[in-house]
């Protein structure tokens, strides 16, 4: 029991900010060999990486700002939307809002230096897949995602405003795309058909056509998003928020 | 209380980890040879793909940081060996590409073969790789971590998925780059024309 209060307490204060997700799965968009996809449990950021926490990063790492940054981890566009190479605001609202025109490789090294990881692409999808708390219908989920298609956008809202998931995560959908570590681990473009032993479902870009549930529009565009990524690519709408392992699984 | 203790205790033992890691870092950058890559590191272009910093293992045994491939223009790819279909085209098409040059000549650029597979593809898994496949001294074959393998395979915009039964699929791209490293000419697909990247070879090592 001591022990076990023990873990509980050290991991609660190593993982501030983050909420635990339980194992579980969820159902692949792309058919696979699998109709449900296990995912083992692991420590996820309950909201975005704000500005202000990517600023801190940036400060104990001036090779990752502006002025810095090799042009191998990040385009033209990295941070552009700040005022300086070392102030993240532009008004009051945006340190507190998720950062966006961040690489993959800017993400990945934040993470790294906050002893995190970057989530994998199952991880991120199975916990998106939790509804708002307090909703039992998926049509919740899919109203705020497509509302959210037709707003225009969002990223100057805190990062945590539209929703909290049963996991207890605020804004997987609402407001801006994240990366994911393995967002390059499969194509659906022409790219695909050179792809050796493939699940037949990334042939010839066939993948929408193999999709589980082809009226599944919202999860098709957030694919076919990812898939157009490079690792040094900066979008105006895509940030990110890290992970864990949880030590000693057994 | 208790719990607090034990709480720095682990603290203080993962910190002690952490400085281990940076002593190892620092003991080996004051070796001389590590010394000039990092000044080299500065004179590169931003885009050249040996700003990455993490050190690869060769089939040799020895260890190598991707800068040190500075000075030669590289053919790249990424591959690994359990792999029965598309991996042997993929070297098949290097090989073609090096019977274009003379025997004196394959000597002023490198084949660079990076395995995908960090847990099965050891250096020794490599190195009789590379003597099966007959490749010459002019061919270099890493080993990474997967968290590496995942960052040059980001820099390169190859794709690839491990599988359940620890296959990968994977494109297929093969990538020339300069001397500095920076990525001049890059090839989609299996049993291709040799001649773009002949080329493209040709033209670097003429310049």
């Amino acid at each position: 029991m001591l022990l076990l209060s023990f873990v509980t307490i050290s991991l609660s204060s190593q993982n501030r900010g983050m909420v635990l997700i339980p194992s579980g799965s969820y159902k692949p968009f792309i058919k696979g060999q699998a109709d449900q996809l296990k995912v083992e449990h692991f420590w996820m950021d309950e909201k975005a990486v704000t500005n202000a926490e990517f600023l801190d990063f940036v400060k104990a790492n001036p090779k990752w700002s502006r002025a810095q940054v090799k042009r191998l981890f990040a385009d033209q566009d990295y941070l552009s939307h700040w005022r300086t190479d070392f102030v993240d605001q532009n008004n009051s609202q945006q340190g507190n809002a998720p950062v966006v025109n961040v690489s993959w490789f800017a993400a990945n090294a934040y993470c790294t230096w906050q002893g995190k990881r970057l989530p994998t692409l199952s991880e991120w999808e199975y916990a998106a897949s939790a509804l708002p708390q307090g909703s039992k219908d998926s049509s919740s989920l899919q109203e705020i995602i497509a509302n959210w298609y037709s707003r225009r956008s969002q990223v100057e809202n805190d990062a945590a405003a539209f929703y909290k998931s049963e996991f207890g995560l605020w804004d997987m959908y609402g407001k801006v795309w994240e990366w994911v570590y393995d967002f390059n681990s499969v194509q659906y473009n022409e790219d695909s058909r050179n792809m050796e032993e493939s699940p037949e479902g990334l042939f010839c870009g066939s993948a929408s056509l193999n999709a589980n549930d082809a009226s599944d529009y919202a999860t098709f565009i957030r694919y076919a998003f990812r898939g157009s990524l490079k690792g040094d690519f900066t979008v105006r709408k895509l940030g990110f928020r890290c992970a864990k392992t949880i030590e000693n699984q057994q | 209380m208790k719990y607090l203790i034990v709480l720095t205790i682990t603290a203080l033992l993962l910190a002690g980890c952490n400085h281990k890691k940076e002593d190892v870092k620092s003991c080996c950058s004051k070796e001389a040879n590590q010394k000039s890559t990092s000044d080299l590191k500065e004179s590169l272009p931003g885009t050249s793909v040996y700003q990455l910093e993490y050190i690869w293992e060769v089939h040799d045994g020895k260890k190598l940081l991707m800068r040190q491939l500075a000075g030669k223009p590289v053919v790249l790819t990424m591959i690994f060996t359990h792999c029965e279909y598309a991996c042997p085209m993929m070297v098949n098409d290097l090989k073609k590409i090096e019977a274009n040059f003379s025997e004196e000549d394959r000597k002023l650029f490198t084949f660079v073969l990076v395995s995908f597979d960090h847990l099965r593809d050891t250096p020794e898994r490599l190195k009789e790789y590379a003597s099966s496949q007959g490749l010459g001294e002019n061919w270099i074959l890493l080993h990474g971590d997967a968290d590496q393998v995942k960052e040059l395979s980001v820099v390169l915009n190859i794709s690839y998925e491990m599988q359940e039964n620890g296959s990968f699929s994977h494109s297929n791209r093969k990538l020339v780059l300069d001397s500095q490293g920076t990525i001049v000419y890059s090839q989609e697909g299996l049993q291709t024309k040799s001649e773009p990247v002949v080329v493209a070879l040709k033209r670097l090592l003429k310049g």
